[in-house]
């Protein structure tokens, strides 16, 4: 999708769409939720932190699911965990968006057969962005939301208020 | 106070108790009791008279056999390269012969007497069926924690503990993972 | 109720019965500190009776990251669960792959080669450095200061290069395999290394400057979650935790294995038992590992990485084990028991986290509110240790 804006003779004005607005506000400063959960949490961590700067993107921390846009499941999702993770789900305000760090995340990884691993986080709320990586570097969280920043670009704010992948749902339970 | 003695002045008390030589955990000397009334007076001896006050951890052994597939959630096929009904490369062997599989649990504690640095190991076994075990909680308060995952994933149940309940499971799991025969339910999450 | 001065620790009566006539009737209020909240280092429940702002009752409620690998271990071969261990203290590897790989070369009866044996203590007391780091950032962030945190990561993302110049991996590493350590260090790497050391030694001082002796922070540690030093034992708290009350026991002094007993370092003792001394342990407990990386640097032999006649799928004799190291949070041992197959018959890991986070039920009984998240980042728990 090509960015339209026409910049008037003068400096002054520039025209473009709702939708572009819309979207480059919400695409630049998207708050995640801190909410690691295990061994991924900690290069979340790192990804915030001095090396891979992650303000730069805009993206700061927030501690409270009714002041962020965006989950970063990071860690294991257990079974005991799966009822919490639904509930801090559907505390966060539209729109939100999630994104699934590591193979736990993504698809149970190396717990594949244990008894209390939920066989990932696409079988309790729906997932925009999946990153693979046992744990992923911090560098692969940032390609991650640089994606997930063109999939907002993409996305029709004035016409629906959910994305696409809401609308449908991905949930099995 | 050397090994030796600690050893000494238990056998002469309780004449219930074994030291089997070579111990069975290499490097460390195990005391092996067959009654379980011994349990809480022996562990009350060493704790006051023998100055063991550290306990490094309560766990037990299920002496079944080989772990029952059915406690694992596999997928039929989980490997696409592999032809069709191929086995998975992660299961349990068969038993093998000659080893001494019982319908037993074995509590197995470890004490360290953080002064002379000696370690000792203390084993009891126990029936399957109604498996119950004094609790050492009153000497030592680390075993509440510790007596509580136990039963959470054995079913080992401790007397006189103060609040034996679920500690590592959900709710909803029933059943003793830890088990070897234990088979999984399916839930909702899977 | 009398309270005589803010920090100390207060008697609670019955709060819900009117004991004169001039008191009022006060109820306790239940606060749920949730799985998700940023300051329980993971995902941890707390359900806190309060009354006012002191802690009348504290339950912790853990499971939330249960992955069943005790039960895992038993249909994985020897050297698959390595792979597993590395991700219960997940913030130092090193030492999880190492007390494994002790425990089954126990069951085997290898002999380790010299050089590996350095290679082990020379990559875990880095990963202690690493680990103790981490702590020092968020453990200021518990308390309020978010600037050392920065000041923490940019020296961990050192270390973090030199582990993953070493074995591929910033995190989880399986590096410490069976008969040995995987690959040999590349060309330049003790250079590097020493390099580091040398960097590292002059941000000591800085990290005091910022926390050690700020006054905010020691009016906020100093005289909160104080634990004599029978109460630690009793309830086998171990590592830094434990040497905070007084109590000198360090696994590496007690029961040396790899090649500590030819090391010379000090076991940093603290005094009361508050969460400042536990601080400082491990504050202290960097700089000698420092030293313990540079005496082993410079002995560092020549030879075999990997001991010989390990087999791909090690099928060690019937027999049971017991190995313990002291890890970056306290005393890990692994009890592994044997039946002759390919897997392990049962495997159980003895977990300094869990054991150290059961003393909150005693501790922060009398304590306000915002002590509770200093002792709670104090005892220093990583959840991936206590639900395994």
């Amino acid at each position: 999708m090509g960015v339209k804006i026409e910049r008037f003779p003068g400096g002054d004005y520039i025209l473009t769409t709702a939708d572009f607005m819309a979207n480059w506000a919400r695409e630049s400063s998207l708050w995640p939720l801190t909410f690691g959960l295990a061994c991924c949490a900690i290069e979340m961590m790192g990804a915030y932190a001095s090396r891979f700067d992650f303000d730069r993107f805009g993206v700061i921390p927030r501690p409270s699911p009714r002041q962020a846009d965006v989950m970063i499941i990071a860690g294991t999702v257990v079974k005991k965990m799966a009822e919490p993770i639904y509930r801090i789900y559907h505390q966060m305000p539209e729109p939100k968006f999630v994104i699934s760090m590591g193979s736990c995340a993504n698809c149970g990884g190396p717990y594949y057969d244990s008894y209390s691993v939920v066989k990932g986080v696409d079988k309790i709320i729906p997932v925009d962005i999946y990153i693979a990586g046992c744990p992923p570097r911090p560098e692969a969280l940032q390609y991650a939301v640089i994606k997930l920043q063109e999939k907002i670009r993409r996305l029709k704010p004035t016409q629906s208020n959910a994305t696409p992948d809401q609308e449908k749902g991905s949930r099995t339970w | 106070m050397t090994f030796q003695e600690v050893l000494e002045k238990i056998k002469a008390k309780f004449s219930s108790i074994t030291v089997p030589e070579p111990s069975p955990v290499k490097g460390y000397s195990t005391a092996k009791l067959s009654a379980k009334e011994d349990l809480f007076p022996l562990m009350k001896m060493l704790k006051e008279d023998l100055g063991f006050d550290y306990l490094d951890f309560v766990t037990a052994v299920d002496w079944k056999g080989p772990v029952d597939p059915k406690g694992y959630i596999m997928d039929p096929n989980p490997n696409p390269f592999l032809p069709e009904g191929a086995t998975p490369q992660s299961m349990p062997e068969a038993p093998t012969p000659g080893f001494p599989y019982r319908e037993n649990f074995e509590v197995v504690y470890a004490l360290t007497n953080l002064k002379e640095r000696i370690k000792i190991f203390v084993r009891l076994e126990i029936p399957r069926s109604g498996a119950a075990v004094d609790s050492v909680v009153s000497l030592w308060k680390t075993a509440d924690w510790q007596e509580r995952e136990v039963f959470d994933l054995l079913g080992v149940i401790f007397t006189n503990h103060p609040n034996l309940k679920k500690i590592l499971t959900p709710d909803f799991i029933a059943g003793h993972p830890l088990r070897k025969d234990y088979a999984h339910v399916k839930d909702q999450y899977d | 109720m009398s309270r005589t001065s803010m920090t100390e620790k207060v008697e609670l009566a019955n709060p819900q019965e009117r004991t004169t006539s001039n008191e009022l009737k006060t109820d306790t209020m239940f606060v749920n500190v949730g799985p998700q909240h940023p300051s329980t280092h993971g995902v941890l429940r707390l359900g806190l009776t309060l009354s006012g702002e002191y802690i009348v009752k504290a339950e912790p409620e853990i499971g939330y990251l249960h992955r069943g690998t005790e039960k895992l271990c038993e249909v994985r071969g020897y050297h698959h669960c390595v792979v597993v261990t590395d991700r219960w203290d997940y913030v130092s590897a090193m030492p999880n792959n190492l007390v494994f790989c002790l425990a089954a070369e126990k069951l085997m009866n290898l002999e380790i080669p010299a050089r590996a044996n350095y290679l082990r203590v020379i990559m875990c007391e880095l990963n202690r450095i690493a680990s103790h780091l981490l702590f020092f950032g968020t453990y200021g962030i518990d308390i309020g200061a978010y600037t050392p945190f920065l000041h923490a990561f940019r020296e961990r993302e050192m270390v973090l290069d030199l582990f993953e110049m070493v074995s591929g991996a910033r995190m989880t590493y399986n590096y410490i395999r069976l008969g040995g350590v995987m690959a040999d260090l590349p060309g330049g790497w003790v250079e590097k290394c020493k390099e580091f050391l040398g960097y590292f030694k002059q941000r000591l001082p800085e990290y005091d400057d910022l926390l050690t002796y700020n006054p905010i922070f020691m009016d906020r540690t100093k005289n909160v979650g104080l634990i004599s030093a029978e109460l630690a034992t009793n309830w086998g708290l171990s590592g830094p935790t434990l040497r905070g009350s007084g109590v000198a026991y360090d696994a590496r002094k007690a029961d040396p294995y790899c090649v500590y007993d030819k090391l010379d370092f000090n076991v940093c003792v603290g005094e009361k038992g508050s969460c400042w001394d536990r601080y400082f342990v491990r504050v202290r407990e960097m700089a000698e590992s420092i030293k313990i990386v540079e005496q082993c640097l410079d002995a560092l032999p020549a030879g075999d990485i990997m001991a010989k006649g390990v087999a791909k799928m090690p099928k060690p004799a019937p027999g049971e084990a017991y190995a313990h190291v002291e890890g970056s949070r306290g005393d890990l041992g692994i009890y592994l028991v044997s039946d002759g197959g390919f897997n392990p018959y049962r495997m159980h890991v003895r977990a300094p986290s869990f054991i150290n986070l059961s003393i909150l039920q005693e501790v922060l009984v009398g304590l306000k509110v915002a002590d509770f998240i200093a002792v709670l980042g104090s005892t220093d728990i990583v959840l991936g240790e206590v639900d395994r």
